[in-house]
Parts: C-alpha cells; structure tokens; sequence
C-alpha cells in the first residue's frame, strides 16, 4: 500500500499531489468550519500518532502475521481529521523508516486517505438505523474498515499495473488488477473483522469518541 | 519502540547543514520531483553523480544511508522478482518455462537507479537539519497551521505512545497471554482500543495544558530564518540542476 520513490512515472507523482492537495483543502475547510479549529487539533494528533503505532500491533496469521492498514477505523474517528492525519502519518513513515516516499506521498495518501473519508461517510450511515445498535455498529464497522482497505488495496494495484510494467496488453492488465485485488480479501476480511471489534470496544468503553466526528462535520 | 534518530547527524557543520532549511526544502523537493522525471538509460549515470556529490558533501557515514535503504529495499526486491518476467517483449533468457525480457531488465534498472537516488536526497534533506526545523520551514512556506500542528503533537507523542503499546504487550504477556492463532485477533482490538482510549483522554489534559499557556495565538516561524546570498546561490544551482535533468529528459524523450 506504501508506494515507494522511484517506482512511479513523474505525472503520477504530480498527480498525487493535486488530488492530495484537493482532499486536504476539501478537510480543512470542513475543519475550519469550526468555532475554534485549533480545539479539535491536539485530539487528532495524539489519535495519529496512536494509530500509527497501533498499526504497528502484527496479528498473528498462521503461519506467519501481518499488520494492519487501520485506515477505515482512522476514517471513523477522526472524521474530517483523517486525510491530514493520514497524510502526516505516511510523511512519517516516508520520512522516517523510508516506508513510502517523498515523491509518492501525494499518491500514497490519496489511495488511503480519501478510502478513509468514505469509511467516514459509510459509518454514518449507521444512524440511520441507530447509534446505540451493537448489530448495525458491528456491520458498519465491519464495512467501514473492510471497504476502506479495499478501495485503496484497488487503486494501488491499478496505479502499480498501468503505470510500471511496459509492453503489457488490456487484457493481461486487468486480469493483474483483479487477481492481486481478489488475493487481498482475507486481508480485507481481517482488516474489516478488526475495525468492528475496535469499534464495539469503543462504543462501551467511551462511546463518545465515535460521536465526535459529529462536531467536526458542520 | 524503535528509536528513529533520524536527525542524528544534524549537528554537522557542512554547507548543506548550514543552507537555509527553507531553500534546501525548494531546492532538494525539486531535484527529487526532476529524478522521478528521469526515464533514460543516459541520464542515469548523471544522476548518481549528483547524488553522490550530494551525499558527500553532507558528510553523512555511509552507515546511516545503508540502515536507511534496508526496509525499503525489500520493495524493490519484489520488483525484481517480477518485472523482467511481466513487462516486456524480447526474450533475453530463459529459467524454466520464465522467459526475462530486456524491456523489463531495463526498466527494473531504472527503477533501482531513481529510487536509491530519490531515497538519499530524501535523506540528506532529512539528515541535516533538525525534525522540527524542517516542519518550521515548511509551514514558513506555506504549510497550513493545523498540519503543522498536528505534524508537531504527533511527532511529540509518538515515542510515548509506543511505550504505552510496548508497557501494555509486556503486561499481557505476563499474564499469559500467548497471541497466537486468529482466535486472538479480539485481545488484540481490546489493545488497540486502549491505546486509542487512552491517547483519546491524554489529549483533553493537553489541550487544557496548552491552552492555560496560551496555545491558540498565531505565530510566525518566518523569523527565525535568515537567508543570505549563500543561500540563495545554492538555491539557483540546485534548481537548475533539476531543471537540466527534467529538461533533458524532456528533449531526448
């Protein structure tokens, strides 16, 4: 999922950037919309950096264990706040650990950052059932972390298939992005099972953390 | 929690060290984006030599770049494995019934070339000046105040929050937990969970912290830089150095 320097042509690249640029602006102003947009900041961040590090948490998967993406559970309660919060955790990452890159950060954070502000979206519809609901928590949850790999597991492999190998034809092409997209789903099972049991943990633990978004979304 | 250490060596004193982080921002950013440019076999050699100029002017151990490509490096092994048996037409050898193609031998080399030159200008950039210098000069630049902010707070809370998750797993362990098989997978959402209950309520005593401390007020981190005619000189040549490159590929595409 983390692009790294190098691997993409250089309009790709650019093109990242615009659309990362735009999904920032398109936060922030639903930030700004607040009283005080500042108040919300330290909350986010201690939250970026907490889902950084939980992304570092391996689940066992025998034989061997993998971690997890969390990028629909950040969708979920962060809300607005997840694309910058997404954006800073790969510059993070690209900066530190040199896990993604400097190049690639606008393409990196679009394909998990604007999945994360449908997972957003998608856990709203929740309400429409009711938020109290453990069935509708778990389903939407489910969905939310599910969809949000998902979604950005697809516009990975489409960038990494059309735009590196030369001389490959349509039809081999698309053949590529479905099977490395369809060999991703027991991971987007896992990533989708993980995010309903976080959340149902949320919603009895401090069930206001998944209400929050709420203030943010004027 | 592994300690990052990525401005170890900013204490330096080289002309890269010294080079207004603004500028070397603009300049460095923009050599990166014209090597992602480079698509020609010609243009390779040229660009590892800038690299290298680069690098050994920063004056950086070779270690500190070597420990840095590691992680990434496996990316591109996997890149390897594949591309020259995906992409391409001309058979250049066979292994079994894998035929490797020149067009994706090529294009693999190309790949290698661009990322390990992008990946050390990354890390020079990174390499010479401080963390939060960096992030200073970027929002000197333009970067909008609640990235900023964010990117600080987390950078503060990052190595703390990972001693909690490191604190919490030992706890675990002591208590019998093995974490083996999928059945685990619900203690390990608990976890989670915690970690971010737990950074949920830090962050309401920050806040209230902060604010007692005048937290809210704008600042202005422009002040704290001073270019010279140094700065801006190195600023010229790296800029047409990048040009050069996105130029020539331009030309002799």
């Amino acid at each position: 999922m983390h692009i790294p320097d190098g691997i993409l042509p250089a309009s790709v690249c650019l093109g990242g950037y615009v659309t990362a640029g735009a999904a920032t602006w398109y936060s922030l102003r639903k930030i700004g919309r607040k009283e005080d947009p500042r108040e919300g900041v330290p909350k986010a961040s201690l939250l970026t950096a907490a889902f950084f590090v939980a992304s570092w948490i391996h689940i066992p998967v025998p034989p061997a264990s993998v971690h997890l993406v969390l990028n629909g559970l950040l969708g979920v309660v962060l809300g607005y706040y997840a694309f910058p919060a997404v954006l800073i955790g790969l510059f993070f990452q690209a900066v530190m650990f040199q896990h993604g890159g400097l190049s690639t950060l606008g393409v990196n954070a679009t394909i998990m950052g604007i999945p994360a502000l449908l997972a957003y979206y998608l856990f709203q519809l929740r309400n429409v059932v009711s938020k109290n609901n453990r069935v509708a928590t778990t389903v939407f949850g489910f969905l939310a972390g599910a969809g949000g790999m998902g979604i950005g597991v697809f516009a990975a492999m489409v960038l990494l298939v059309t735009t590196v190998p030369a001389h490959v034809d349509a039809a081999a092409e698309r053949a590529s992005i479905y099977a490395l997209t369809f060999a991703h789903i027991p991971l987007m099972v896992l990533e989708g099972v993980f995010t309903a049991l976080v959340v149902l943990f949320l919603q009895r633990v401090k069930p206001d953390m998944l209400g929050e978004n709420d203030k943010t979304s004027a | 929690m592994i300690k990052l250490q990525l401005d170890a060596y900013a204490h330096l004193n080289t002309i890269l060290h010294r080079w207004d982080p603004r500028y070397k921002t603009i300049g460095l950013m923009a050599l990166i984006f014209a090597f992602s440019f480079v698509q020609d076999l010609r243009l390779l050699p040229f660009m590892v030599l800038t690299t290298w100029i680069l690098f050994v002017v920063s004056r950086l151990p070779l270690s500190f770049l070597l420990d840095r490509l590691r992680l990434p490096a496996y990316f591109l092994l996997i890149m390897a494995v594949l591309l020259p048996f995906l992409s391409g037409e001309t058979v250049l050898f066979e292994i079994g019934p894998l035929a490797a193609k020149e067009e994706g031998c090529l294009q693999l080399l190309v790949i290698t070339v661009r990322f390990i030159c992008i990946l050390t200008v990354a890390i020079i950039l990174f390499g010479t000046t401080p963390f939060l210098t960096t992030i200073k000069a970027m929002h000197a630049l333009g970067l909008p105040f609640i990235l900023t902010d964010m990117a600080f707070f987390s950078y503060r809370y990052l190595y703390e929050i990972g001693d909690h998750l490191k604190t919490m797993e030992r706890a675990m362990k002591m208590r019998g937990f093995q974490g083996r098989g999928l059945g685990a997978i619900g203690m390990f959402a608990s976890l989670a969970g915690t970690i971010l209950v737990r950074s949920c309520e830090q962050s309401d005593r920050v806040y209230k912290a902060m604010s007692l401390r005048g937290y809210g007020r704008p600042r202005c981190f422009s002040e704290e830089f001073q270019a010279g005619l140094r700065d801006r000189i190195g600023l010229l040549i790296v800029i047409l150095v990048a040009m050069v490159f996105a130029g020539l590929q331009f030309i002799i595409r």
